[in-house]
């Protein structure tokens, strides 16, 4: 399993600089991406989830910054690391389109809406190949119809307004595909889409995930997306890892305060309307102005003292179930008990 | 595409009727009438009224106003724009004298304000913050707010008479007519009558190009892997290409009155001076041949806005 492992990101701090202000948007975040499988990243908005993945690529804004930490690549040529690479130079030009590919939230605002769809795969293609011109539309017409798109022949020709928002994220993704990444990365990509949409979208991430052997980090809010896509599993919250693991360690023995009080505050397909649904109490602080400590401890009920001093460790249990809280033992006895009691 | 600009073109029909119509109606309500301008007023002492209404009924003055209306415009569509009253010359061919000057000029002056607009707000917009930006920001602000006449002058003053690099006035010397021989006479008149239109054109690509670049599609082909002059320069400009150009196609207008100011200041022979001429002496047949013909320049460069922006903006329709 080892060597499946792609990417590596050990304790990113990334910092947004804003009217002499200083944003610590990331706080030391660490997961591994590994290939063939899916993680995925959850937490309430503006917890840091884009700006995770904005890193990766280096896509970050210029008012932001990567304080520390490390972003590294595993390729067959060695490793590479990325937060060490000029931001738009030669190296990191390759690896964006070659090796990782994104596709975002709002597949309308993400294609230039001026450009053919056909123009703007093409560019992707011959800025990776030697292909011409119409090798490049050739081989277009080929994703867009492995995407599922129909017609391609004539839809490669189209503008994006001419697409429909379901049709237009399959064309994202091709463009993605076109030299065939090891690692995807989708930032909520079917948050702008219909359920039924969203569910073809990510049936075709899955596929991509089985043939291609893909590395995927999907970021979104919702847990049902979790459940059906996810292998692995991050929660994140204001600009922290607050637990991961696998998808059946976080949804079956969820251990933070955070992801428990996250799972009790959706309602679960197949419960009925008498599900015990309980929002998080309190509000999300501003990012501005931190709690020192534990960042969840003002809406935590386990909260003692130590958890306002300093921020918790990440502790790691059944082998790479990682939770950051300190009292994460004393909440597994007690939710051992309330099973037992039931 | 054809077919577009066809049904543009015959939609102008009803309109340019129309306009004729309030043309012909603003002169006839202008006070006093051709005759007293073509006698002088000594001589209008010694001419006796029933001598001035034969001259008036001669030039068709006395008819009902409908009529009059519909002779002229008759005539119009015969290509019979009367003649000067002063000098008899068809008007036809005064404006065959002095529009190829005008349109000299304003072709001139549009060009280089597209031109140097675009160029410099994309420059400032690329280096957003840089000594150069603020620069050209403040130049803009100027560029804007200053009268023309006033730059005419100082530009005059400077280039004419400090520098002694460029001649004061007027559009060739005789003899020496190749085209950059005449280059030396166009450049002051084209860059001051451009000023205010390159000055907006350079705020506003700033702003478009700012726009356009903080958009989601740059980000994507960033993440393409592309590099930085393509995200700019294709995916950046093109957008910002649309509002930049209909801002140019509005403005048009501004030029063609800029023009009169700047003939005056630089004794360009053009419409704008024969304008200025013909208002002076109430020459009727003239003024409503220039104010019918800057009318229809407006309405083709609304024709030719619309155009552009079909063909620079996929997501207009056609029909
Ligand atoms: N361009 C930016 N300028 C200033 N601050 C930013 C910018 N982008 C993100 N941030 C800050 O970084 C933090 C994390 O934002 P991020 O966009 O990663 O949230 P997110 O988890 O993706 O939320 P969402 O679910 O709403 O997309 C927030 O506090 C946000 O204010
Ligand atoms: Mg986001």
């Amino acid at each position: 399993m080892r060597d499946d492992l792609i990417l590596q990101v050990k304790d990113l701090s990334v910092n947004f600089y804003t009217n002499q202000r200083c944003n610590m948007a990331l706080r030391g975040v660490s997961f591994d991406l590994r290939k063939g499988r899916t993680l995925c990243i959850v937490g309430e908005s503006g917890c840091g989830k884009s700006v995770t993945a904005n890193a990766i690529m280096q896509l970050l804004p210029d008012l932001s910054r990567i304080e520390s930490g490390n972003i590294t690549f595993k390729g067959q040529d060695g490793d590479i690391q990325i937060e060490k690479l000029p931001k738009n130079g030669k190296q990191m030009r390759k690896l964006r389109g070659e090796v990782m590919a994104m596709i975002f939230q709002d597949p309308m605002t993400a294609l230039n809406p001026v450009f053919t769809v056909g123009f703007q795969m093409n560019e992707m293609i011959q800025a990776h190949t030697d292909l011409r011109k119409k090798a490049a539309t050739e081989k277009s017409i080929g994703l867009l119809t492995d995407m599922g798109v129909p017609l391609p022949e004539q839809r490669v020709h189209e503008y994006p307004h001419q697409f429909s928002g379901g049709m237009r994220q399959r064309a994202m993704i091709a463009m993605a595909m076109a030299c065939a990444p090891e690692i995807l990365i989708a930032d909520e990509p079917t948050t702008a889409l219909d359920v039924t949409i969203q569910a073809q979208i990510f049936e075709l991430m899955l596929e991509l995930k089985e043939t291609e052997h893909m590395a995927i980090l999907l970021i979104t809010h919702d847990m049902g997306v979790v459940a059906e896509m996810a292998d692995d599993v991050a929660v994140m919250y204001m600009g922290n890892m607050v637990e991961s693991g696998t998808v059946q360690q976080i949804l079956n023995s969820p251990s933070h305060p955070y992801t428990i009080a996250l799972l009790q505050s959706i309602p679960v397909l197949g419960h009925g309307k008498n599900q015990n649904l309980e929002p998080i109490r309190g509000m999300t602080p501003d990012p501005y102005h931190r709690p020192p400590g534990c960042q969840f401890a003002p809406r935590c009920d386990f909260a003692t003292d130590i958890c306002a001093s300093r921020l918790p460790d990440e502790s790691v249990f059944d082998t790479n179930h990682m939770v950051r809280c300190f009292h994460y033992e004393e909440i597994k006895r007690n939710k051992e008990i309330q099973h037992g009691k039931k | 595409m054809i077919n577009f600009i066809i049904r543009k073109i015959l939609a102008l029909i009803p309109m340019l009727v129309v306009i004729s119509f309030l043309i012909f109606l603003g002169v006839e309500l202008m006070p006093g009438d051709a005759v007293d301008f073509m006698i002088s007023p000594e001589a209008l002492s010694t001419v006796s009224p029933a001598e001035l209404e034969a001259l008036r009924d001669e030039l068709g003055l006395n008819d009902p106003f409908i009529v009059r209306y519909f002779i002229w415009l008759a005539n119009i569509l015969r290509g019979d724009f009367g003649y000067s009253l002063q000098s008899g010359v068809p008007v036809s061919q005064l404006m065959a004298n002095t529009l190829p000057a005008t349109l000299e000029l304003t072709v001139a002056a549009l060009l280089i304000s597209t031109l140097l607009g675009s160029l410099l707000g994309v420059v400032s917009a690329l280096r957003k913050g840089s000594i150069a930006d603020n620069v050209l920001t403040v130049a803009g602000m100027i560029g804007v707010a200053i009268p023309q006449f006033l730059f005419g002058l100082v530009m005059i003053v400077v280039f004419v008479f400090n520098l002694e690099w460029l001649p004061v006035g007027g559009r060739m010397t005789p003899g020496r007519e190749l085209f950059f021989q005449r280059l030396e006479y166009l450049v002051l008149p084209a860059v001051v009558l451009g000023l205010a239109l390159t000055a907006g054109v350079m705020r506003y690509s700033r702003a478009s190009m700012l726009d356009s670049l903080n958009k989601d599609y740059i980000k994507t082909a960033r993440s393409k892997g592309l590099k930085e002059w393509r995200i700019n320069l294709i995916h950046g400009l093109r957008v910002a290409m649309t509002p930049v150009a209909v801002l140019i196609g509005f403005r048009l207008p501004m030029l063609i009155g800029g023009a009169v100011v700047i003939e005056q200041v630089f004794q360009w022979q053009g419409v704008g001076q024969l304008f200025v001429m013909a208002v002076r002496s109430q020459n009727t047949p003239i003024i409503m041949m220039i104010a019918f013909f800057s009318v229809l320049m407006v309405l083709v460069s609304s024709i030719l806005v619309d155009i552009v922006t079909a063909i620079l903006d996929p997501r207009v329709k056609l029909s």
